[in-house]
């Protein structure tokens, strides 16, 4: 026997245990449809997002294709599946065709640590670095998009392209910066003071508190695993805010959809792209949409955690109800993920656009200090009642009063702000204005001789309603 | 357009290889783009995204409306006259029957001047309507066009009622109007104005006061008062500017010689104050409209003119307010039944003139919110 038939034995049977071994069929079934996900995710949005944005609005949003027009994204994506492929003359060819992939690539890439369920979960998930990863995959985006406004060779592409790149970058520094604070606590939070990055480790930390009430089964399967008490949203509401402000930014929705200002840059760097090219746009966009809901659902929100889910998936249980508890810790997770994005079509109805320079202002004026000061804030506040000697539990509720309080005086900073920045912006006029006075004591209406009236006067006939 | 890549890019003079140099842009927004409303092109200037240099470019709605009247018997242009400022036909339609009446030494019968301050109220909030919206729009808020374009529906719906036409009504005729109020039109626009009440306070709610909205408005596009004489600005841009002329006051027509307007004036002259005089006229103009329908004299909506209409040799102008200024008409007769001239006066094209001066040392994307403060419609400025 030769060397190669052994080496081809050897090669048949582990291809063939491979393939029929159950962890890789169960990660057949997983990336399909966690891929199937992501891909059906953006339909499903735009879809909520009409039919929101429509009962927002007092119309009816679409309603002929399929029952309440249910099918309209569906024909959507057919028509841009089917459209031709059109290239404007001139253009950069490779990078006008590969950005829509790389601007795509990582939003898919981010699911790959997004853990679903207690058994749900694509084998990036158990992943130390979850964060890190998530955050790099996000900061890929701006590639995409400064190619695709490059390789248009397009005024308003470049203009879309190189403004989204501007924000996208300072708008990176305050989400990182607020996830911070959410390692520090975990850090503290830990017995052996060693923090985690990890998403599923952090999410443990939610609902880690086992309900203290044991015993009434009813309450068991309600609180066991389900701590609204201890969500992340409570202790660092600001931070919430902020990640979630930033995440907008990020997503490029609006208000801060400035790379494609409709009414400035017709439509940013997407000018010059259709068919299936915008779409797969399109699709990064909203995929981005989900990943930075999830991540606030996982971060701040108790991630899959709700009512049965803990109960259901305890050890002792029966494979029937570990699957009904996977099953409702999904349900649980994309619930939240799409109110969430709800957030974001409500934004999106209310907010007129900023202004760049308004929108960098923000990032670095308002945002960055706020996160920086907010960290120094958790660590000084942890080591003054460290060195007095309190528990945790105190520990998180003086934090979280401290950072409501932080919550609403951002409000107030952000409204003087603006109202300072507006004064400054008026002052030349309001200047120019008490000169005009000084000069001239009135500078009213100059009234010209009333014609003479004619004859309409005298007492009305009765009405004639 | 030109290329932003070396692909068919001559070599740049006075530039070492391996160097770089950068360059004003040129950029040309319109006549195919999003917020030109309509067709306006606005050859831009850029430094970056600072505007050195504006020149507008008009024309390309222009369908030589002033010769059409012409060659048209007087009675047959007044329809032409709806396609002048298309977002406001009846005012255009009271400026140019005005005009023929004034030189005619006609008075309208009272009821008809009130039918026609009701109709021209109407129409300056479904205009101010219409301004408002879009200027939204262009700011990024999607909403508000939506509220306030359902809000415009009903006062179509009105006209419709009242000439048969939501848009090109053909209503106004030289002695009065075409037909008078149908039976329940009174208690429909009633109705009307109940619901608009509520939705203009929905609407201030969702717009004054957002602190975005106010730092894209407040302190861009100032125009003080001198200069705003000075370009003869008029309407709500004039108004904002803290200058109080209202030609329904100071040269009161029709029926405003009984019912006294409130003019609304605002002294900051920038973006914020011209969206605020707007809010405020729709407010008055709401006020106005119950007035009249209170005071709604009985007797005939027309005086007997002949068909054959001959308005005397000689020549009149003629100005209203319209929703966007002073809409005046120049109306030279030679005493045949067509106009040897009429000259309109259009506010949008004088308030245009002023877009360059307004637009240097701002940022691109203020480009809009002033291009949309000024509240032009290029049907009005092309004619």
């Amino acid at each position: 026997m030769s060397g190669g038939v052994v080496l081809a034995e050897v090669w048949w049977e582990q291809l063939l245990h491979g393939i029929l071994s159950w962890e890789f069929l169960e990660f057949v079934v997983v990336f399909v449809s966690i891929f199937g996900f992501v891909m059906t995710s953006a339909v499903i949005l735009i879809l909520a997002e009409r039919k929101v944005m429509a009962w927002m609005q007092d119309r009816y949003g679409p309603l002929h294709t399929g029952p309440w027009g249910l099918l309209q994204t569906v024909a959507d994506v057919g028509k841009l599946l089917l459209k031709e492929d059109i290239h404007a003359g001139k253009i950069d060819k490779a990078i006008f065709i590969l950005a829509p992939s790389v601007f795509l690539a990582p939003v898919i890439a981010s699911f790959a640590v997004l853990p679903f369920s207690p058994y749900i979960s694509l084998p990036g998930a158990p992943l130390a670095t979850g964060i890190v990863y998530l955050i790099a995959m996000s900061s890929l985006d701006v590639v995409g998009v400064i190619m695709a406004g490059w390789g248009s060779n397009n005024k308003y592409a470049l203009i879309g392209g190189l403004r989204s790149a501007a924000q996208m970058i300072s708008y990176e520094l305050p989400l990182v910066l607020s996830l911070v604070s959410i390692v520090m606590l975990t850090s503290i939070l830990r017995d052996n003071g060693l923090g985690t990055i990890a998403i599923k480790d952090i999410m443990n930390f939610q609902m880690a508190q086992s309900w203290p009430g044991k015993g009434n089964p009813v309450w068991d399967f309600i609180f066991e695993g389900f701590t609204p008490w201890a969500w992340f949203i409570l202790v660092q509401p600001l931070l919430v805010l902020i990640y979630y402000t930033c995440g907008l930014a990020e997503t490029n929705r609006s208000p801060f959809d400035l790379p494609e200002a409709e009414s400035e840059l017709v439509a940013g760097y997407l000018t010059e792209y259709s068919g299936m090219r915008w779409a797969l746009f399109f699709l990064g966009e909203y995929g981005n949409m989900t990943i930075v809901s999830a991540i606030t659902a996982m971060l701040f929100l108790g991630g899959w955690s709700g009512p049965g889910v803990a109960f259901l998936t305890a050890p002792g249980m029966a494979i029937g109800w570990q699957v009904l508890g996977n099953l409702l810790a999904l349900f649980y997770f994309i619930l939240k993920i799409y109110l969430l994005c709800g957030v974001f079509i409500w934004v999106r109805t209310t907010l007129p656009r900023l202004r760049a320079d308004q929108l960098m202002q923000f990032a670095w004026l308002i945002l960055i200090p706020t996160t920086l000061v907010n960290i120094v804030l958790t660590g000084a506040l942890y080591l003054l009642l460290n060195a007095l000697g309190v528990s945790n539990v105190v520990f998180l509720v003086v934090l979280g009063v401290v950072n409501w309080l932080m919550l609403f005086g951002f409000f107030w900073v952000v409204s003087r702000a603006t109202t300072a920045s507006t004064r400054r912006a008026v002052a030349p006029a309001v200047r120019a204005r008490q000169r005009l006075v000084a000069l001239a004591p009135s500078p009213a209406a100059p009234r010209l001789p009333e014609p003479e009236r004619a004859g309409v006067t005298g007492a009305g006939a009765s009405s004639g309603r | 357009m030109a290329t932003n890549q070396g692909v068919n890019r001559p070599p740049l003079e006075g530039v070492a290889p391996g160097e770089l140099r950068s360059e004003e842009m040129i950029l040309n927004m319109g006549p195919q783009h999003p917020s030109t409303h309509g067709v306006l092109r606005l050859v831009l200037t850029l430094e970056g995204e600072t505007v050195v240099d504006c020149t507008p470019v008009i024309g390309y709605l222009h369908r030589g409306i002033e010769k059409i009247l012409e060659n048209r018997t007087v009675m047959a242009g007044i329809r032409y006259m709806d396609n002048a400022d298309y977002l406001s036909p009846m005012l255009n339609e009271t400026a140019y029957v005005g005009a023929v009446e004034q030189l005619m030494g006609i008075e309208p019968p009272r009821r008809a001047q009130y039918i026609r301050l009701i109709t021209n109220e109407l129409q300056r909030i479904a205009s101010h309507l219409v301004a408002i919206g879009t200027y939204l729009l262009d700011l990024g808020a999607f909403t508000p066009i939506l509220w306030t374009f359902r809000d415009r529906e009903g006062i179509l719906s009105l006209f419709e009622a009242l000439g048969g036409s939501r848009f090109n009504v053909n209503y106004m005729r030289v002695g009065g109007v075409l037909h008078d109020f149908p039976k329940g039109w009174l208690q429909q626009c009633e109705a009307w104005c109940n619901q608009f009440e509520k939705n203009l306070q929905e609407l201030e709610t969702l717009i004054t006061g957002n602190e975005i909205f106010e730092a894209r408005t407040q302190g861009v596009g100032y125009v003080d008062s001198q200069q705003a004489i000075a370009y003869g600005l008029t309407g709500p841009m004039l108004r904002a500017s803290g200058v109080n002329w209202d030609l329904r006051v100071n040269r009161p027509y029709m029926a405003y010689r009984e019912i006294k307007v409130n003019p609304q004036v605002r002294q900051e002259g920038d973006c914020y104050a011209r969206y605020r005089v707007r809010m405020q006229e729709m407010a008055e103009s709401l006020r106005l409209v119950r007035v009249a329908m209170d005071q709604l004299p009985g007797g005939p909506i027309s005086t007997r003119t002949p068909i054959a209409l001959r308005p005397p040799r000689g020549e009149t102008y003629f100005a209203i307010e319209s929703s966007k200024g002073e809409l005046g008409i120049y109306f030279i007769s030679d005493g045949s039944e067509y106009p040897w001239r009429a000259k309109i006066r259009g506010p949008s094209f004088v308030n245009l003139q002023i877009l360059p001066e307004l637009l240097r040392g701002h940022k691109m994307s203020d480009v809009v919110a002033i291009l949309g403060s000024l509240d032009i419609v290029l049907g009005e400025v092309d004619r």
